[in-house]
């Protein structure tokens, strides 16, 4: 009994730890001090300074356009890519496997330099147009490797059988080969989406005027002191991923539900 | 997907909107974070319907990282300080400023120019000035302290935060060693390593951004940061006391340059024309205490004499960097 | 026939022009770059040498590797301390509340990195809330220095990087089979004893998948260093950074970046020798 009790401790405790830095952030962003240092008492303030602070906004508004555009394309082109390289053979096809891994397992900092020196040779001016292009470079292996963890045997039997009844690649594609990967599809787009949202290093490199994103702007205020309202807006976007991802369970719940009766 | 794809659209299309339909030009500028108030940029915009495309820098080396590796044409202004313009200017990365166009460069001191990084200042015009200053917190400690030397104490442990600049802290150790604050010999170099070293324990962080909140929040008691710096945390917490060294101090200068192959020049121009107005000059000023080079009444305390009585520019040195920043990766 | 070749090329020709152009054509410029030889300001002069490569063995850099090394590995192994224990003890739960863990586990990981590192500095600063808590209850007389030095970075690091070891490390806990434990109980053995012949020899390929995806961004993450650190300890990504940016040395920090590229690999190898697969990596 003991022994259990020590273990639920040791278990919150370390929720305790991942959750200490967030309950902080939700905490202040009711703060009516602006210095982050005392609570003093509570306010809704910030989250109406929140929509005058114009750079704030925009920086949040790069972040989304960044982390959406390329999401969908590393999204495109991860999962052709996967099923494409699972099922044909070609010159150099195992020099593109192993390319693939490489942006998972270097450091971030080294593939941030090298595409910014590339992006410095071929003169490609800094700006939206390369964060994007960077950030579909370190997203695309994720989403590979996702669908490739979803693309199996069976699959391959019954592209196979869809092909002896006469269906072309296309609709093969379409209504065998990707109705069975969306699982591993949609968890790769979600771990691209996040990553983008989230990054600090390659942006950091890549980045021009006029393109600054939520983190980016973050970082260069982030030692002066954040701002309550950049609290308030992290709590906003941190409840919105939180109503998402519930409600998706709840869906998906009830989905298994209903297929159970 | 097709949710997606559709919002994708949307927020390209509101973009398009919002950039293109209500201002009638774009500056593209690249300063020093922290350093002009956003009303400031505001109420240009309201007033000559031009967007300020705002980007920010926190070390020169970062400015002429970004400014060599990026196409010609993406910055019209920039800020860089006086070794910097040398620099720039040398790198052919500069234009020239025509004055006729500064209708207000009259305002500017005459102190502030002819200054040896730029003669006859063909190329710049000052923005705002800054020297090396010691903020102390008496709250906390009494004794007297004057000189560089007198961070040695071995009580400070722990207790001191730098400005994170090697060519600043490297300097103050020469100017403390009784050497000139740009000494390139390396048996001089020697000397100012042990004395970083013989400081290293009493250092409780190198910070450039934001020196002050370390003595805001009292995480230590001896500050060695920019004047302006010290001057914004002496008014959150009055027990601070400044410090002019003994020895000298770094100044650092911060110019209006314009960009060679610059896509806006005469918004540039209306750009720069409007910060050297009087009245921008003060609210700038009211809210980052730097000397203006303009003539008006300084917020900041320090007199523009002792400014450049005891004051030394960081110059340019050539291959020697590669020394200053072997050292420096040595100390850290 | 024709219908067939057009899908293979609509399939592959994105993913190959992406590897080449994203990847490959990157690696190889800055290889390139760190066999250059580069002037003051920050110029690149294509005059080939080994130079760069004999710089980064200087004793300086030698001492910031073996720093950097340091760090990271102690959060590694802090990471693999927490993972293990948190992993082994939700094995007794029910697989729903496993499952839910795990996920409430990712959940602080999708707010922004640098406002929860933020928020470590409210917590640790000289008057910041764990010393105030601490000199409250008298447990202490003066505030303690938890940030602004190494320990700050490691608990930064430890933070960030806790879930990239717990998932792999839970995921290895949770598939041992239940009967090879019971039968080693049966025959009297002690939860040491267990730990050391069942639970480590099956879960080491995820350890080491964890102490992978922990290990190699903990030497880069120039931001945690600079926030918590004080900007007083130069990690390896500080130091790239600062041939990049402010020192002006594209050759050497390309020559820095080659060498890491070359211990990643390596450690890679490692992995996969110990039985590890490549695409374990990247899932989350």
């Amino acid at each position: 009994m003991k022994n259990k009790v020590f273990k639920n401790i040791f278990i919150a405790f370390v929720f305790l730890f991942l959750y200490l830095p967030i309950i902080i952030l939700v905490l202040y962003s009711f703060n009516s001090s602006k210095m982050n240092i005392i609570f003093e008492h509570f306010t809704l303030d910030w989250y109406k300074n929140l929509f005058d602070n114009r750079e704030l906004l925009m920086a949040f508004f790069n972040t989304m356009l960044i982390a959406i555009t390329s999401t969908v394309i590393s999204t495109v082109v991860g999962v052709i890519g996967a099923v494409g390289l699972k099922k044909y053979n070609f010159p150099f096809k195992n020099l593109i496997n192993n390319l693939l891994y490489i942006p998972i397992v270097i450091p971030e900092i080294v593939l941030g330099i090298s595409l910014l020196s590339i992006y410095t040779l071929m003169k490609l001016e800094l700006g939206l147009f390369t964060i994007i292009l960077s950030h579909i470079a370190f997203s695309i292996p994720f989403v590979v490797v996702s669908v490739r963890s979803t693309l199996n045997d069976r699959l391959k039997t019954y592209e196979e059988a869809a092909h002896d009844l006469g269906a072309s690649n296309f609709k093969t594609f379409f209504k065998i080969t990707l109705p069975q990967i969306k699982p591993g599809a949609v968890s790769g787009a979600i771990l691209a989406f996040t990553l983008s949202l989230d990054d600090v290093v390659i942006s950091y490199f890549t980045a021009g005027p006029g393109s600054n994103t939520l983190p980016l702007k973050i970082y260069s205020i982030i030692k002066t002191g954040i701002t309550p309202d950049v609290n308030a807006l992290t709590t906003l976007m941190l409840l919105v991923t939180i109503i998402v991802l519930t409600t998706t369970a709840f869906i998906q719940g009830r989905k298994i539900m209903e297929a159970a009766k | 997907m097709k949710k997606v794809i559709v919002l994708m659209i949307v927020i390209f299309l509101l973009s398009g909107c919002s950039s293109g339909s209500s201002y009638k030009g774009v500056v593209n500028v690249l300063n020093w974070t922290s350093y002009i108030p956003d009303n400031v940029i505001k109420d240009f915009e309201d007033e000559y319907n031009i967007k300020v495309n705002y980007g920010t820098y926190s070390s020169n080396e970062e400015l002429l990282a970004k400014i060599s590796s990026s196409k010609e044409g993406t910055y019209d202004v920039i800020f860089p300080s006086d070794y910097m313009v040398e620099l720039l200017i040398s790198k052919g990365l500069l234009q020239k400023i025509d004055k006729n166009k500064l209708s207000n460069s009259v305002n500017v001191d005459r102190t502030f120019l002819n200054q040896t990084y730029d003669m006859s200042n063909d190329y710049s015009l000052p923005f705002l000035s800054t020297i090396v200053v010691m903020a102390v917190n008496r709250n906390h400690l009494k004794d007297n302290i004057s000189s560089y030397n007198d961070l040695l104490n071995e009580k400070y442990k722990n207790n001191i935060v730098l400005i994170d600049d090697q060519r600043i802290i490297i300097g103050m150790a020469l100017l403390a060693k009784g050497y000139d604050m740009n000494d390139t010999n390396i048996y001089h170099l020697d000397e100012a390593k042990e004395w970083l070293l013989d400081l290293k324990d009493n250092v409780k962080a190198y910070d450039s951004d934001s020196p002050k909140t370390f003595f805001i929040t009292e995480e230590a008691d001896i500050g060695i940061m920019w004047h302006a710096e010290a001057e914004i945390a002496k008014e959150e917490n009055p027990n601070i006391e400044i410090i002019y060294p003994s020895e000298g101090h770094a100044i650092s200068t911060d110019n209006y340059t314009i960009v060679k192959g610059a896509k806006n020049i005469n918004n540039a121009y209306l750009f720069i024309n409007y910060l050297m107005r009087k009245e921008v000059a003060l609210k700038i000023t009211e809210e980052y205490p730097y000397i203006s080079p303009l003539k008006i009444t300084q917020k900041s305390k320090v007199s523009v004499d002792h400014v450049f009585s005891k004051g030394f520019y960081v110059k340019n040195i050539g291959l020697d960097i590669k020394n200053y920043d072997k050292l420096w990766a040595d100390i850290k | 026939m024709k219908k067939n070749n057009l899908f293979k090329f609509i399939c592959l020709t994105p993913v190959i022009v992406y590897a080449i152009l994203l990847i490959l054509l990157p690696l190889v410029y800055i290889l390139f770059l760190s066999f250059c030889e580069s002037d003051s300001y920050g110029g690149i002069i294509y005059h080939f040498t080994l130079s760069n490569y004999f710089t980064i063995f200087d004793i300086t850099y030698v001492k910031i590797f073996l720093k950097s090394s340091l760090i990271a590995l102690s959060s590694t192994f802090l990471c693999i301390l927490i993972s293990y224990p948190f992993s082994i003890f939700l094995r007794d739960k029910s697989e729903k509340t496993r499952n839910l863990m795990i996920k409430l586990v990712m959940v602080p990981f999708l707010t922004n990195s640098l406002i929860r590192t933020y928020g470590w500095i409210v917590l640790l600063r000289k008057t910041g809330i764990i010393n105030s808590a601490l000199i409250n209850l008298n447990i202490i007389d003066h505030p303690l220095n938890l940030m602004y030095n190494n320990l700050g970075i490691v608990i930064g690091m430890t933070y960030t990087l806790l879930p990239f070891m717990i998932l792999p490390v839970s995921s290895a806990v949770f598939k041992i089979d239940q009967s090879l434990i019971e039968a080693a109980r049966d025959l009297g053995a002690g939860p040491i004893s267990i730990f050391r012949k069942i639970i480590v020899p099956e879960t080491i390929s995820g350890v080491f998948n964890g102490s992978l995806m922990v290990f190699i961004p903990a030497i880069g993450y120039f931001f945690i260093a600079d926030i918590l650190g004080g900007g007083k300890a130069m990690i390896i990504g500080n130091l790239i950074k600062n041939q990049f940016l402010t020192a002006r040395n594209w050759p050497l920090g390309s020559a820095i970046s080659i060498f890491l590229i070359i211990v990643t690999f390596g450690l890679v190898q490692i992995y996969k020798k110990l039985g590890g697969k490549l695409d374990d990596l990247g899932g989350m």
